[in-house]
């Protein structure tokens, strides 16, 4: 379970202004919200790659800012961290990338076999061909298969936490909708706790047990997609109607 | 608030007064944020390399980009170096002192200032710029957040190898620059005024010490070791993008010219007195 505690942050401005909600353990939890409302930036206060000005983020009971110090490097172990951009190692091939995602103890124990018979199984089941991509270089790559590349990446070390930032921006209708039933198989099969952090609504409704929106550094909705879909707040109703976008779109130049 | 009340005071300039008092804040803060970062930075590098968290082979991999690679951009500056010094010498020279003298203002010219300067110099522009634009690439990229995310420390996989190779190379491309530079300075000699080779390592010999090889030594390791230093520093706190790095790359070279030269002028006074 990961519990979010008044999170705080501000870099020029305040991005995130007390955030407080709760996933529960093997939940699929979706985040929507308009460009720069700071999701990602919630997504990151998990792992720490961003730290809070103030509150705090729970990962299982173990408070990550003001528990133990070891608390960091436990919970980044079992958790996956897709990238928006994949973020892939530029200097490495495909193998040297996705065996990077096995914990560093536990690579140092495997045999280069088993290494390389993990780094193989979990390019299959992100549906890419091992012969194919191993051994080339993410500049190499399309799009889509650095996406996918960067899944591996934050499978092979079986998390029990999956962290999905906008891991189908930049990506063609097909291959969204392939990445999408991808981290909906994913996170059934391996029967993980997953936050995505979507732009693409319908997908993320489609996916996800729950829902939450962001807006302007607040939690502005929590429920579950039908209730999203109902909800009458007009920020949320423009995000699942597109007359309803356009209608805030031109409320907002009329007050200017 | 009106739209153009907001603009109208967004645009109204502040007084001189308070641009002053603001410049030289900002100042204060920046040269205190790198300092305590740079800090902080080589204490990560310390517990890294005790802890053995640094691999041999990032190191090697390091010492051979920083090293071999820069071996034909050194030797061109050393010998160039060198023959500059000692024509101009010999011009200085020709007709006040004896000729062997050219033989002592080359080697002491080189070993102790032109041989450490000019290659840390060289090394910043081939291997300071790159090394920021590397990791500042990695860090706008997310690969810095990717190395956290997965467990690993990016000092000890970027950092600590570099400043290594930064230690050991240093030394090392100083001692060929100048073996390079005097040698280049002694044929320049030979063809250019006659000087034999004999005279000009006389005069070489006569003012020589020990101590002054030392020095240009402390020089290259003291280099070696903040070269990588800033660049790893300037590069791992890139951000804003493709233009973040070109900004950051060249802030990284003029902070360290500046730095190095800063140091340069301190040594004589700590060493040579």
């Amino acid at each position: 379970m990961i519990t979010y505690r008044a999170v705080h942050k501000a870099f020029d401005k305040p991005v995130l202004r007390g955030v407080t909600m709760t996933v529960e353990t093997g939940e699929m939890f979706a985040l929507f919200g308009p460009s720069g409302t700071g999701k990602s930036v919630l997504l990151k206060t998990t792992i720490g790659l961003v730290v809070p000005d103030r509150g705090d983020v729970e990962v299982d009971g173990v408070s990550m800012y003001h528990g133990p110090k070891r608390a960091l490097d436990a919970v980044r172990r079992k958790t996956g961290y897709v990238f928006q951009y994949a973020a892939l190692f530029d200097s490495l091939n495909v193998f040297d990338n996705v065996a990077m995602g096995i914990p560093e103890d536990e690579l140092a124990r495997l045999s280069k076999r088993d290494t390389a018979r993990r780094v193989w199984d979990v390019l299959e089941n992100v549906n890419l061909d091992p012969h194919e991509v191993l051994s080339k270089t993410p500049s190499e790559l399309s799009g889509g298969m650095k996406k996918r590349v960067g899944i591996a990446r934050a499978i092979v070390g079986r998390p029990e936490i999956l962290l999905w930032d906008e891991p189908t921006t930049g990506l063609d209708p097909i291959n969204t909708a392939a990445i999408e039933r991808l981290i909906h198989r994913l996170s059934e099969e391996l029967k993980v706790t997953s936050v995505l952090v979507t732009h693409d609504v319908e997908g993320g409704l489609q996916m996800c047990g729950r829902v939450a929106m962001l807006e302007g550094g607040f939690l502005r909705f929590v429920g579950t997609p039908s209730e999203f879909r109902s909800c009458s707040d007009p920020v949320v109703r423009a995000f699942v109607d597109r007359r309803a976008a356009e209608a805030a779109l031109d409320a907002m130049v009329e007050t200017r | 608030m009106t739209v153009e009340r907001q603009l109208a005071d967004a645009f109204t300039p502040p007084s001189r007064l308070t641009r002053w008092f603001a410049g030289w804040g900002r100042a204060y803060h920046v040269t205190l944020d790198h300092a305590g970062a740079l800090g902080v930075l080589t204490w990560q590098i310390l517990v890294s390399i005790v802890r053995f968290r640094v691999r041999y082979r990032d190191v090697l991999t390091q010492t051979y980009v920083m090293g071999i690679q820069s071996l034909p951009i050194v030797f061109v500056t050393a010998s160039l170096a060198g023959i500059v010094t000692s024509q101009q010498g010999g011009y200085q020279i020709v007709s006040t002192s004896p000729r062997y003298l050219l033989g002592t203002l080359v080697v002491q010219s080189v070993v102790l200032e032109l041989g450490p300067l000019l290659t840390a110099i060289v090394l910043v522009g081939r291997i300071g710029a790159r090394i920021t634009a590397e990791l500042g690439t990695m860090a706008v990229s997310e690969q810095i957040d990717a190395f956290k995310s997965l467990g690993r420390d990016p000092v000890a996989m970027l950092g600590a190898p570099r400043v290594i190779a930064g230690i050991i190379t240093m030394p090392l491309l100083v001692g060929f620059a100048d073996v390079i530079g005097i040698a280049a300075a002694m044929v320049a000699a030979n063809l250019d005024g006659g000087l034999g080779f004999e005279t000009f390592l006389y005069g070489a010999r006569l003012f020589w010490h020990n101590w002054d090889l030392f020095y240009g030594f402390s020089k290259a390791v003291v280099f070696g070791f903040v070269i990588p230093l800033i660049s790893v520093h300037m590069g791992l706190r890139t951000s804003g993008g493709a233009e973040g790095v070109g900004l950051t790359t060249t802030n990284a070279v003029m902070f360290m010219i500046l730095t190095l030269l800063i140091m340069d002028a301190m040594f004589p006074p700590l060493m040579l007195q």
